[in-house]
């Protein structure tokens, strides 16, 4: 190795370091301070690291009413929003970018148009719908909501997705002997999988941390934000450290099991070929 | 491997959309929401209920607008899941047609004898013919001070019969000590700065909340704001209650809701004193916060949600709270309890307020129906303009003044107390 | 080029793009389309059916509204070319492979799962009054009492405050877009440039970029919409002091109680993302893909 190619990698490494270090030094800080005996967050100055390592708060948080069902449920109504959302929006993604269509740019805009409505001005309209509906205080209901939601980023994403599978691919396996559905399982659907997963990581934590229309559509059955929100957000800052940390964690855990799905091109057909 | 995630999906489904039957009672409130006292409630105070009558009861926290939209909403759908609601008289104005009228359960509660509800708050939760909720519980706004802080008042004045103009000096003079400033009025987009200004400073200036809204004394009192802001901690605009401030000593002397100073009081009773809020020239403004209980007419189950209220306004569950989590009672047989600890003394700071000779009471302004919000902001709006943006007072006053008497105008909201004593 | 019987069979589908994005349509519309409908009439009509404009006057002469509508742009303006700079920056970074990349994308990703709540709450923690950066420069004795990032003396601090933390919480987005994109980019185009002895900033300029343009229109276009729509950290770092749109609109809803003013803001919102939305559509139009 150079001694021009050991000084890029240096570079190289910092910037990966100092990049790395922006994102986790803030989680750090706020682990750090949930597990701070509460009257130490109080002191000036406040001490980075703490004198002791308090369980006290979070153990509270964690036995007060609702947290661990609450939890639970997010998981629910995200992994729900998940499913349909990709069941109905991919299709319509692929479409967008598959077919030039009459109305292909109204009905892209249009989708659109649906999430540029800021979704809290519809409480009341959206309680009272969901009374009559029989989904007011059901996850199933939370759920249909963020899949609303979650849905116009889907179609949108897929779509970039899908036109990045080149068209030759599949009309060569239709060729073959593949039949239309079959190309695009066969064919376009492994291709598209690493954008599918961003697609899928999207909707999961639009749905994981939506906490609008899960506080006001759910009374008794609250999702995760929805109840740090109401029995947090006036309670002392030890609490709210303890509950903003136990919020974060899922959302770790989440995002390291995606990540083998996002990295699965990494090394594969196309990049060896 | 593809039907196993059908399965569990179809299993999701299905957990997911079952309700569970509910034959328990669901009482929302936007008092004693905090995480700490939601659970006091849950694990102390409604238990020895429940094992009286049988009745379960599910205590969940709200956010005012959060309950409001979903009492109107239900109201709306004509099928409700709340059996009762806990909330503050200015809330209640807003969605009162939605509520039932407890005529009949209050004429059954005074009934049994063992009770006083104070006649003025059960003449509040009387809208139109109805009576819309039953008092439940009172809180005030006071001043809080780190005992630090009182080195620095001075000597001439007595910090249970505080002016304004002391409470300028006094930060004045810690500024100058101590090169910051060290007085805290919550003006975050969820602080309770608009009762501050049309509970407080204005009938402390003018005498009325609304009556002198653009009248020479209001400039005199923005000119008097605009100079004490200068010693307001600069993080005020941020700050939607007082209790970190003051614990964290980011501030030394705070003016605010006491459920929003209560948590350092108590964390640190040896280190603050509870002090009545200032008096201006026209008297000591203050205003009554009453809590109430009601039942919203969609409710699943009314019988057991009165219950509920009976057992709330009990002399010992009225105590219970005062000790438990610091709101005083609306029954005169539980009036001498006295708290420990720190509640007590921030009950006895509330108790040198109560009984101060120059005591101005306001109520907020009732009959404005939804449109209270509007009024808030008017005052919140003319402080922005005043004291943040710099713009000339009487400017300010006139506009804003004519969206207020537009306000009362368009919804023929009665005059308030204590603007109808004046002539 | 001649035609192929596939590309025929194809060409011929013309009612499947139809099926398609019918379910999609079929489930905004139930959900969504009549609500928010109905919202957006209430900016011009009152509660008894008559048609006005007193709402869209009320807002426009509001006391926040100029310092709303101009706070939200400006955020929009510095933010969202910042993190689409970063992030890009970064999935290159990330798709030159070196040992350990997987582990920094996943890093650079974890901001994606949190919510703007904790988000707000996190780098309000630093930048307070005695938080930890005060603390931290006091500790090192730079400074001899606490500056005050967050006040309204300083509206400059609380905007680069809002910033970081918002270019912090929501770059990640972008980037697992761009990451994703980036992958599906086939390395013979990057190979044929550099037979052609293009150099690695032409072949980035070239070759990378136009081939990512999906990927950047769908990044750009959903991060205008969110920062739009931005409230939560806003509010959290700057109270009072800066107020933008969408925290417009959910006050005059939730705490002014009035509907009307508040649909207003919500059709003003939905006008500006709008025509940002068209303006990506139109000029970072994809090449089409010819066989």
């Amino acid at each position: 190795m150079t001694f021009r190619q050991l000084q890029r990698r240096f570079l190289l490494y910092m910037v990966v370091v100092v990049i790395a270090l922006w994102v986790l030094v803030p989680l750090a800080l706020i682990a750090l301070a949930a597990f701070t005996p509460r009257l130490e967050l109080y002191q000036w100055p406040r001490p980075v690291l703490p004198s002791g390592f308090s369980t006290a708060t979070m153990s509270f948080f964690l036995r007060s009413y609702g947290t661990l069902t609450s939890l639970r449920n997010s998981a629910l109504v995200a992994l729900l929003t998940l499913g349909m959302t990709l069941a109905v929006g991919a299709p319509a993604g692929y479409a967008v970018a598959r077919y030039v269509f009459r109305g292909r740019e109204a009905f892209r805009i249009g989708i659109l148009m649906t999430r540029m409505f800021p979704t809290s001005l519809l409480a009341i309209p959206l309680i009272v719908t969901f009374i009559r509906w029989q989904l007011y205080d059901t996850l199933i209901g939370v759920a249909f909501i963020h899949t609303a939601m979650a849905l116009p980023f889907a179609v949108l994403i897929t779509s970039g997705i899908f036109s990045g599978v080149p068209k030759e691919l599949e009309e060569a396996a239709m060729t073959l002997g593949c039949s239309r559905l079959g190309a695009f399982v066969r064919v376009a659907l492994p291709l598209a999988l690493p954008g599918l997963a961003a697609a899928a990581m999207f909707t999961f934590v639009i749905s994981w941390n939506e906490v609008f229309a899960s506080a006001i559509l759910t009374v008794r059955n609250r999702t995760l934000p929805a109840q740090v929100l109401t029995s947090l957000e006036v309670a002392p800052l030890d609490f709210r450290f303890a509950g903003g940390f136990f919020m974060i964690i899922p959302a770790l855990i989440f995002m390291a099991l995606a990540r083998r799905y996002l990295f699965q091109m990494w090394g594969g057909a196309i990049s060896e070929r | 491997m593809r039907y196993l995630s059908v399965l569990l999906l179809a299993g999701l489904v299905a957990s997911a959309a079952t309700v569970a039957a509910a034959p328990d009672l669901t009482f929302m409130s936007t008092q004693m929401r905090p995480i700490t006292e939601a659970e006091w409630v849950r694990t102390v105070l409604l238990p020895p209920f429940t094992t009286e009558t049988g009745v379960p009861v599910v205590f969940l926290g709200a956010e005012e607008p959060e309950l409001t939209n979903r009492i109107l909403a239900e109201f709306e759908a004509g099928r409700g899941s709340l059996d009762l609601v806990g909330d503050l008289h200015g809330n209640f104005l807003v969605y009162y047609g939605a509520l039932k009228d407890l005529g009949a359960e209050l004429a059954q509660l005074e009934a049994l004898g063992d009770r006083t509800l104070a006649q003025s708050f059960v003449e509040l939760g009387r809208i139109g013919d109805a009576q819309v909720y039953i008092p439940w519980m009172q809180a005030t706004y006071v001043l809080v001070a780190n005992k630090k802080a009182l080195q620095y008042l001075p000597s001439w004045a007595d910090p249970t019969t505080l002016t304004y103009d002391q409470l300028y000096l006094w930060a004045k003079k810690i500024y100058e000590a101590t090169g910051e400033q060290k007085l805290g009025i919550p003006a975050g987009p969820r602080a309770l700065l608009h009762r501050f200004l049309h509970g407080y400073l204005y009938p402390s200036f003018t005498g009325a909340q609304v009556k002198k809204f653009d009248s020479p004394a209001a400039v005199l009192m923005w000119e008097y704001l605009k100079d004490l802001w200068q010693y307001v901690t600069p993080s005020a605009p941020l700050l939607d209650s007082m209790d970190t401030a003051l614990l964290s000593e980011e501030v030394w002397i705070a003016w605010d809701h006491t459920a929003r100073v209560k948590t350092a009081v108590m964390e640190r009773p040896d280190d603050f004193v509870v002090l009545p809020a200032p008096a201006g020239p026209k008297g000591r403004g203050v205003i009554t916060v009453l809590a109430g209980l009601a039942i919203p007419q969609t409710a699943p189950d009314p019988a057991s949600a009165y219950q509920l209220i009976e057992y709330l306004t009990r002399p010992s569950s009225q105590v219970a709270i005062l000790e438990g989590v610091g709101f005083f009672p609306v029954v005169t047989e539980a009036a001498g309890a006295v708290p420990t600890g720190g509640l007590k003394v921030l009950a006895d700071g509330v108790a040198v307020q109560s009984a101060s000779p120059d005591l101005l009471v306001s109520i907020i302004p009732g009959g404005l129906g939804a449109r209270g919000g509007e009024f808030n902001k008017v005052y919140l709006d003319s402080f922005t303009e005043i004291v943040i943006r710099g713009r000339p007072i009487k400017e300010v006053l006139a506009q804003q003044g004519a969206l207020l008497d537009a306000l009362f105008r368009e919804t023929g909201a009665p005059t308030p107390v204590p603007d109808v004593y004046l002539p | 080029m001649p035609r192929t019987p596939a590309l025929r069979s194809l060409a011929s589908e013309k009612a499947l793009p139809y099926w398609l994005i019918l379910p999609t349509i079929a489930y905004v519309a139930v959900f969504f389309l009549v609500p928010v409908v109905q919202a957006l009439l209430l900016a011009f009509r009152t509660q008894d059916g008559q048609w006005t404009t007193r709402f869209l006057v009320r807002m426009v002469q509001d006391i926040q509204f100029v310092s709303a509508l101009r706070f939200t742009l400006l955020l929009l303006a510095i933010i969202v070319p910042l993190q689409l700079v970063t992030a890009l920056f970064i999935a290159l970074l990330v798709n030159t492979r070196f040992r350990g990349s997987r582990t920094f994308l996943y890093i650079c990703a974890i901001p994606l799962g949190i919510s703007d709540l904790a988000a707000g709450l996190i780098w309000f923690s630093l930048f307070t009054q005695h938080g930890y950066i005060n603390s931290f420069l006091y500790g090192l004795g730079i400074i001899e009492r606490p500056i005050f990032f967050l006040s309204a003396q300083n509206t400059g601090w609380v905007l680069g405050s809002i910033v970081l933390a918002e270019h912090w919480r929501a770059t990640a987005i972008v980037l697992v877009i761009l990451v994703a994109g980036l992958q599906m980019i086939s390395r013979d185009y990057l190979e044929a440039a550099e037979v052609f002895g293009a150099r690695s900033w032409q072949r980035l300029w070239h070759v990378t970029l136009p081939l990512l343009k999906p990927s950047l229109q769908s990044a750009l276009i959903i991060r205008t919409i969110l920062a739009l729509q931005m409230f939560a950290v806003v509010v959290a770092m700057g109270g009072r002091m800066v107020p933008v749109l969408a925290g417009e609109a959910y006050y005059w809803y939730y705490l002014y109680r009035n509907t009307n003013v508040a649909s207003a803001y919500a059709l003003l919102l939905m006008v500006i993302s709008a025509l940002l939305a068209w303006g990506y559509l139109r000029f970072l139009r994809p090449r089409e893909v010819r066989p």
